[in-house]
């Protein structure tokens, strides 16, 4: 019944979003405003490179794989959907790329997660340097709306959103004359977003509190949390739950102390295939908190509330959907 | 000259027990500052509960805060105060240098680089710990500069300006090479871990650390103490030091063994904290005078005590952030020791 009515009225949210764009053919040239910049097409690239796995998930969803002929800065596996898809494409490195190598594979668009592989003071190249040599660069919007000069991973300036999720994808759908398929995929996530609100607003917990272990530099040592305007910090507010974090950075460094103290709920922590710090294993993370004399205290941790969960859904990507959804069922046993 | 007046050793006695007294009061504030706030009476109680025995209804969050993190933290930053100050004493005197220091030296620098190396550029495929590699690349940095000085006649004659210029040497090459690895593969988050941990952070100490750093910093001290008319006699060169009858090369080893391995593990446990060894010598030397034998009880209380307060301060300086310790170090260890000197000026004996 409730599920129903939850349907509806994201129905009724994208029915708006459909009728927006109402599937007209992307007319060229085209300029969009892209962080700042502008940028010119003068048409549908046919060769893409992206820059960060979330831009490249964003293309394959939006059946462009045969337009990308070079992907880098990996976080963790291809979504499995596209996995036979993403082993025929030529990973350029799994982390940052040289500004040459993207450069070598004569892309017509680079398409780039963060800003600080390309952007003002990127460690790939800056916007400039693309431009130049006449390739145009389009940078998720979902990076551009934090100050990326301040706090180690950047500060975010408002509230992370999936507005400038959709935006992203959007735009990226229009750049390449394919924008029935970006509505499509947008009112696809706008209704399962819908979906897990509702569930969360029927759980009915109350005053329910979170935190999200990301990593840590050393085992013991104070962890890298989510703040309070990132991604988990929106699933958190979403879903009516309490980050015990109030940093407006987006991985502040917080110690085990205040977090004991805090005493959240729920121990969100992220999994990745990632193997630098000894706390990127999620086996590690648990033992740690199943065995230090503060951690192993917590109520979240007596009762086995303890959610492993993706860690780059935690960053801005179509998988913070899906992240949204297990949070929200997880409400439910909370009552 | 090196022997100490039979006449001192009662105020002597009765000055290091007061000193032990500050020590453990400062141990005490270290259990009960944080940054939670923790009522004392409860701080109190878990104290008690644990040296005593008893029992008292705390919550055991709590009295793990109090007991597992903070207790053993105070109680590392202790020994590593008191192990970095002493180390950075034995080489002042040994080397007859008032710029001797573990830092000087390039045994931070090359802690730096191996820590550095296990991280980023994922020696040892994550079986090799941080510590590990900061202690490896402690102990190699350290018998690089030592090998160099030895070469070029550092330790032979009278003339220790070699070691410092082979430390020089050692540290800028070892810091190049962490430059090097961050500026090759570091991104963001890990340049922050790095950089963190550079400066020195205690807040991944539990009491595992303690039952290793208590051990050696004690036996360090030990072995320290026992030569301190031997350091007496340093003071005035190796020369002088030979003239008395000491085994000047054999002396050197075992004294720069136990500085280097103090060192070595102290920064292993907590990161590369600087400005202990520089300057608590220095001050401890305007308070007691260049004796060693008060001047390395002096040295060690100092040094413990000024870090457990430094890191206090490092725990509570910035709400809800913990600022690295190597910080506060040198903020608050700069004026004090700029205090110390224009005080002492006059009583310095």
């Amino acid at each position: 019944m409730h599920r129903n009515a939850a349907i509806g009225l994201a129905a009724l949210a994208s029915l708006s979003l459909i009728d927006a764009a109402h599937a007209n053919e992307t007319s060229y040239p085209l300029s969009i405003d892209n962080c700042g910049q502008t940028i010119t097409f003068e048409a549908a690239p046919e060769r893409d490179v992206s820059v960060g796995q979330s831009a490249t998930e964003i293309l394959y969803s939006l059946g462009l794989g045969d337009k990308v002929v070079g992907t880098s800065v990996w976080f963790s596996d291809v979504l499995p959907e596209f996995a036979e898809l993403n082993s025929g494409i030529d990973r350029l490195a799994d982390n940052d790329p040289s500004f040459e190598s993207v450069v070598a594979k004569k892309p017509d668009l680079v398409a780039v997660s963060y800003e600080w592989h390309i952007g003002p003071q990127g460690i790939v190249g800056t916007r400039e340097q693309f431009h130049d040599v006449g390739i145009p660069t389009y940078i998720l919007p979902t990076d551009c709306v934090k100050d990326n000069s301040a706090g180690v991973d950047g500060t975010r300036l408002e509230m992370y959103s999936t507005d400038a999720l959709y935006r992203a994808i959007r735009e990226l759908a229009e750049i390449h004359d394919v924008t029935a398929e970006g509505e499509a995929l947008i009112s696809d996530l706008a209704e399962r977003e819908a979906v897990a609100v509702e569930k969360a607003k029927e759980a009915k917990a109350d005053d329910v509190s979170a935190v999200f272990w990301f990593s840590s530099a050393e085992m013991d040592v104070d962890p890298y949390v989510a703040g309070r305007k990132g991604v988990p910090g929106w699933m958190m507010e979403k879903l009516g739950v309490r980050n015990v974090v109030q940093s407006d950075e987006e991985w502040p460094t917080v110690g085990w102390e205040t977090i004991a103290k805090a005493n959240p709920d729920i121990i969100v922590v992220a999994e990745m295939t990632r193997r630098r710090f000894p706390a990127d294993d999620v086996e590690k993370k648990l033992e740690f908190l199943k065995t230090d004399p503060v951690a192993k205290e917590m109520d979240a941790v007596k009762a086995g509330r303890i959610l492993v969960m993706d860690a780059h859904s935690m960053d801005p990507s179509i998988r913070n959907i899906s992240a949204l959804e297990m949070l929200a069922d997880e409400l439910p046993k909370l009552k | 000259m090196a022997i100490q007046r039979p006449g001192r050793w009662p105020g002597f006695l009765t000055s290091l027990s007061s000193k032990l007294a500050i020590l453990g009061a400062a141990l005490i504030l270290g259990a009960a500052i944080g940054e939670t706030r923790i009522p004392l009476e409860t701080v109190g109680q878990v104290l008690a509960m644990k040296v005593f025995g008893g029992s008292y209804p705390v919550d055991p969050i709590d009295q793990g805060i109090v007991w597992n993190y903070r207790f053993s933290r105070a109680i590392v930053a202790a020994c590593c105060g008191a192990g970095l100050a002493v180390s950075g004493l034995v080489l002042q005197t040994l080397l007859r240098n008032v710029l001797a220091d573990p830092y000087i030296l390039g045994i931070s620098a090359g802690a730096s680089t191996g820590a550095v190396a296990v991280t980023i550029a994922g020696i040892g495929g994550g079986l090799v710990s941080l510590s590990a590699g900061a202690f490896v690349g402690a102990l190699v940095a350290f018998a690089l500069v030592i090998a160099l000085a030895r070469a070029a006649g550092g330790f032979a004659g009278t003339s220790t300006g070699q070691v410092i210029l082979a430390g020089v040497a050692g540290a800028q090459l070892f810091n190049a090479l962490t430059s090097l690895i961050i500026a090759h593969s570091a991104n963001a988050e890990q340049a922050r871990g790095i950089i963190f941990w550079l400066l020195g952070n205690l807040s991944g100490v539990r009491w595992p650390d303690v039952w290793l750093a208590a051990p050696v910093a004690i036996l360090v001290l030990v072995i320290i103490t026992a030569h301190a008319r031997a350091l007496d006699a340093f003071a005035f060169g190796s020369d002088a030091a030979a003239s008395l009858g000491i085994n000047v090369l054999k002396t050197q080893a075992i004294l720069i063994g136990a500085a280097a391995l103090v060192t070595a593990v102290m920064v292993s446990i907590v990161g590369a904290i600087g400005f202990v060894g520089l300057v608590v010598p220095h001050a401890a030397r305007l308070l007691v005078g260049p004796r060693h034998g008060r001047l390395i009880p002096m040295t060690a209380i100092t040094g413990a005590v000024f870090l457990i307060f430094a890191d206090i301060v490092s725990r509570i300086i910035i709400p809800g952030q913990v600022l690295p310790i190597g910080v506060v170090t040198a903020l608050v260890g700069a004026p004090a020791f700029a205090l110390i000197l224009v005080r002492g000026r006059g009583g310095a004996r």
